[in-house]
């Protein structure tokens, strides 16, 4: 009986698997010179597979957040206390955060500074993780019909997961920042006092932290510098936050990231398109683009027409002097508040 | 001339059974690939149906489970294609050896056989990395994870993929 065996294997199944290898082989070099072979094949999939990825996604999320919560019942109290204290600090910030932006506002006006592009963003949820051995995806409920398109960024609460890198008409996938085929031009601003920012190219390794490359030799980088993208090539944003400086013991660079891929799942989809630049209308006075208008002249017939007239130029001339102390000001309580 | 008579009266499987091994790997693949992304155990139904009913698990069949892994879990085309064909070679040429196996032995045969799937996967996803300037070589620690929960998962695995090769196959090599 297994001699029948052996004979029916070698006789129908030998000559097939030499081409199906064959057919592996030339697969895989197809695929090296046209990345985008399955693309379609991909996407195509996924919107279909999407009611019911979203269906598994449910009962999944509701057992992780079951299976996270577990161990924090312990702590609740000590967590409580330390929200508390984290709220009183942000409230803080938050003040000086107005504070600044409308300085910041003037000044951009004064300066006829060209604003930056505003922004639209689509929220996302994530449907599906291809947490394979080389690769780091995922895949969201939103593609062409929300307005994703391939190169957007992504980002949750904390700063920038990665990238949508193909769309379809309902399902988007993100190559994550972690992904080795992952390239991100970002800066790192230096620890006060060290230089300012440094350009580099964060790229992934399928670890948990990103490689920093191509950064010069001269600079010297500290634990905890931050990394926000730099805008480099007009496809993602500059400024986005993505993480801080860590080192290993080579020597080498890596980037601790703030998002959490793997626990994220509500994200946004930052739709960056430079709209065309509308600097402010040269007609406009700097004191009222600054928001400081002066008052009009009292007329002579009214009494202390003296004591009156020079308030107009006295309100011109206030923010000069003014404006450098108030920076250091800010910038003293923004130290405060660090501290 | 007897044992010519007894596989010509084999009776012809159905579709449905014939069917039963791909759907099963492609539902395998499904189930890698949903948000419970711990789960392995994607060889699984190849190495099964290759030692019990290779004719069942065809070469195609494999390549088939392979291209579909390959689509969802959007990685290299052709990666794990070509490792899980290479594999259902290995498995198939020493078929005997592999299914004489039994108790912990099959464990550590299944093992063997998801080593070898996961390191022709690496090595072909490295020799990528070398073909592009500027790609560093893939980490060994997530494909070293995916072989351990691979074989975690064994046991499990081949316990539902017996039970509904029984259901809905019937016969193994020895029945026939």
């Amino acid at each position: 009986m297994a001699n029948a065996w052996k004979i029916a294997r070698k006789s129908n199944a030998q000559l097939p698997l030499v081409i199906v290898i064959a057919l592996a082989i030339v697969l895989v070099l197809l695929g090296k010179a046209q990345s985008g072979l399955l693309d379609k094949a991909r996407v195509h999939v996924t919107d279909l597979m999407a009611p019911v990825l979203q269906k598994v996604r449910a009962p999944v999320a509701g057992f992780d957040r079951f299976v996270g919560s577990i161990d924090q019942i312990f702590s609740v109290y000590e967590q409580n206390l330390k929200l508390k204290e984290e709220n009183a600090r942000l409230r803080q910030w938050r003040n000086a955060a107005v504070v600044l932006q409308g300085r910041v506002g003037r000044y951009q006006a004064l300066l006829h500074a060209v604003p930056d592009p505003k922004m639209n963003a689509v929220l996302a949820q994530v449907i599906g993780r291809a947490n394979r051995p080389f690769l780091q995806t995922m895949i969201l409920n939103a593609g062409r019909q929300n307005h994703a398109l391939p190169g957007q960024a992504v980002v949750d609460a904390r700063g920038m997961i990665g990238r949508i890198y193909l769309t379809g008409q309902r399902t988007s996938w993100v190559i994550l920042l972690t992904d080795l085929n992952s390239r991100i031009p970002v800066i790192i601003s230096t620890s006060a006092g060290h230089g300012g920012n440094v350009q580099a190219m964060m790229t992934g390794d399928n670890s948990a932290y990103p490689t920093l490359d191509m950064v010069s030799r001269t600079v010297t980088l500290h634990e905890g510098d931050q990394v926000t993208s730099s805008g480099d090539g007009g496809l993602l944003p500059s400024g986005l936050p993505i993480g801080m400086v860590v080192s290993d013991r080579g020597g080498g660079w890596h980037v601790a990231l703030l998002a959490d891929p793997g626990a994220s799942q509500d994200v946004e989809i930052l739709n960056f398109s430079k709209p065309p630049e509308t600097p402010p209308a040269t007609a406009q006075l700097p004191v009222e683009a600054a928001g400081l208008k002066p008052q009009p002249l009292q007329p002579p017939a009214q009494p202390a027409p003296v004591a009156a007239a020079p308030a107009p130029a006295k309100t011109v001339s206030a923010p000069k002097p003014a404006a450098p102390e108030t920076a250091a000001s800010d910038a003293a309580s923004a130290e405060d508040l660090d501290r | 001339m007897a044992s010519l008579e007894r596989a010509g009266s084999t009776p012809r499987p159905g579709a449905l059974v014939v069917l039963t091994p791909l759907l099963c790997g492609l539902t395998c693949v499904f189930i890698a690939n949903i948000p419970i992304s711990v789960l392995g155990g994607l060889v699984v139904p190849v190495y099964f149906w290759c030692l019990v009913r290779p004719d069942l698990m065809t070469p195609a069949a494999v390549l088939t489970i392979g291209f579909g892994e390959d689509i969802m879990s959007g990685g290299p085309p052709g990666v794990w294609t070509l490792a899980f064909v290479l594999t259902y070679a290995l498995v198939a040429r020493q078929r005997d050896s592999f299914a004489g196996l039994s108790g912990l032995a099959a464990v550590v045969g299944f093992a063997g056989a998801s080593a070898f799937a996961c390191a022709t996967a690496w090595f072909t996803v490295a020799f990528l990395a070398f073909l592009t300037p500027g790609l560093h070589l893939p980490p060994l620690a997530p494909i070293i994870g995916e072989l351990a929960m691979t074989v975690l998962f064994y046991v499990p695995t081949a316990l539902v993929v017996g039970w509904l090769h029984h259901r809905m196959v019937g016969a193994s090599r020895g029945d026939i």
